[in-house]
């Protein structure tokens, strides 16, 4: 399972799920990801990720908006964003768009 | 109502806003979590009144309104009170039978901000499924579980389980794929309301149970990533209670149609409690200082052996309505603990209940409607289902 996202996730376009959205949580100003019936507490790393998985972007694109953002070399953040989107993806909150799929 | 951490949170602070808009239904469930005690429907909440509540719950931190009843849709003013949770940046979710679900309504939940739809299943075949809800629905909810997708909103399949239906554990899976839900909730029954009234009926045997955690497993484990399968255990044969509402008065707040405030929809049954009413009290004055808040909120009302419980932060001591109907104490351990004083006693009643004869289990009482009083209903179910109801169930 985890390999075989992680295989996938290279080439492909990840996405947010049309039923979750992000939030301001209007008491603390903190990011927050909401779904049906369920909230994810996210940081601004985490906010930041997610904003730009909105299907338009292969997976190096993200890593390489990501890189700018933080002045890190994109294949540092790899491992991370990786297990990161690999998480969410567990909990049907991140799909893949393959090459050529319609967004 | 889940909820992942990854940051400093206030200790108690309320994610889910369940709105118990009426208790008036279609369906006659018999497990029902509304109160069995007949309410009176005249005492509603007005849509001012509703809509200042959900607008002092966004203040105060709810993130997730839950619009629920008894049946939401019964009330004609649905699509203003979503509009204004909308306004407030809330996350949506109607939980309904989808009695009434037509196309034009769901367009106007829809435009108003609803964001997803939660559809209770009772069975996945029409005969069960009609006699269980005490009413033809089945067919119309099929119907308004495709529309909700046709209107491209998510669709959650919510199936009460129970001796009656647990053994078609795949097939109602197989249903909720086959509509395309985007998630499924096969919850045990919790034996708190209408479900302890019948829980005799309805306590399947731990066979069934043994064999349905592997179906359950199995389709979590398949599905993943493409349909979320939230299993909620039968906490009867569990040895550690449910970690109930994750905490008393800490993430979740209940408003029951009459505008009582409680930490969860069914507490009204612990009788020493008083709830403060929303036309009476500010949201904010009752969640954080109302008495009733106050009483199992944190560990320190905490007796033996859950004081000084390495898990008492994890579970919260269970379930206080479960405590309060099996020990008449609600401040007792949760009985479905294994280190509770009163679980063997739970343990011989299961055992006892699971020995029952046919005949006592035959009757179930069927959930009434708040004007009507509650009456004994026998030989509901289908001939299949009268059938699983009357085998000789083996002692656990």
């Amino acid at each position: 399972m985890s390999q075989a996202f992680l295989q996938r996730l290279r080439t492909a376009r990840p996405r947010l799920v049309a039923k979750a959205r992000l939030q301001v949580d209007r008491v603390n100003g903190e990011p927050v990801l909401l779904y049906p019936e369920g909230v994810v507490l996210l940081n601004a790393t985490g906010e930041a990720i997610l904003q730009l998985c909105d299907g338009t972007r292969a997976f190096p694109d993200v890593l390489a908006c990501l890189a700018a953002v933080y002045h890190t070399p994109a294949t540092q953040l790899e491992d991370d964003v990786s297990t990161y989107l690999l998480k969410l993806h567990r909990q049907s909150l991140i799909e893949l768009l393959e090459i050529g799929e319609e967004p | 109502m889940s909820e992942e951490q990854s940051g400093g949170i206030a200790r108690y602070r309320p994610f889910g806003l369940l709105a118990e808009l009426t208790y008036r239904c279609p369906l006659h469930c018999p497990y029902c979590s509304n109160p069995v005690q007949v309410q009176p429907t005249s005492a509603e909440l007005s849509t001012i009144e509703w809509q200042r509540v959900i607008r002092e719950a966004s203040e105060l931190g709810v993130l997730h309104l839950l619009f629920s009843g008894g049946e939401p849709l019964l009330r004609k003013d649905l699509p203003e009170l979503v509009a204004c949770a909308h306004e407030q940046g809330m996350y949506t979710n109607l939980i309904t039978s989808g009695l009434g679900l037509t196309r034009s309504r769901a367009q106007t939940l829809r435009d108003m901000g609803l964001e997803s739809v939660q559809i209770s299943f009772q069975a996945d075949q029409t005969e069960q499924a009609d006699a269980l809800a005490g009413t033809p629905a089945h067919a119309r909810k099929l119907a308004a579980a495709r529309l909700v997708r046709e209107l491209n909103l998510p669709l959650t399949i919510n199936v009460v389980l129970h001796r009656a239906n647990l053994d078609r554990l795949e097939e109602m899976i197989a249903l909720a794929e086959q509509l395309d839900a985007q998630r499924l909730e096969l919850a045990h029954t919790q034996y708190l309301g209408w479900a302890f009234e019948n829980r005799e009926a309805l306590l399947p045997t731990r066979a069934q149970v043994e064999r349905a955690d592997r179906v359950a497993a199995a389709a979590q484990t398949r599905l993943r990533g493409k349909m979320e399968v939230l299993y909620v255990l039968p906490d009867y044969y569990s040895d550690r209670p449910k970690p109930c509402m994750h905490g008393w008065g800490r993430r979740y707040i209940a408003v029951n149609p009459a505008g009582d405030v409680l930490p969860c929809q069914t507490a009204a049954i612990i009788p020493d409690l008083h709830f403060a009413n929303v036309r009476q009290h500010p949201l904010a004055w009752i969640w954080h200082t109302s008495p009733a808040f106050q009483r199992f909120r944190g560990t320190a009302w905490m007796p033996e052996p859950c004081q000084s419980c390495a898990l008492r932060e994890i579970d919260f001591g269970g379930c206080r309505c479960q405590a309060f109907l099996l020990t008449g104490d609600a401040s007792r351990t949760d009985p479905v603990c294994a280190l509770s004083a009163d679980h063997q006693q739970l343990q011989e009643s299961i055992a006892q209940i699971q020995r029952a004869e046919p005949e006592q289990v035959q009757s179930l009482r069927m959930r009434q409607n708040p004007v009507c009083e509650p009456r004994r209903v026998s030989s509901i179910l289908p001939p299949d289902c009268t059938a699983l109801l009357n085998r000789k169930e083996s002692a656990i």
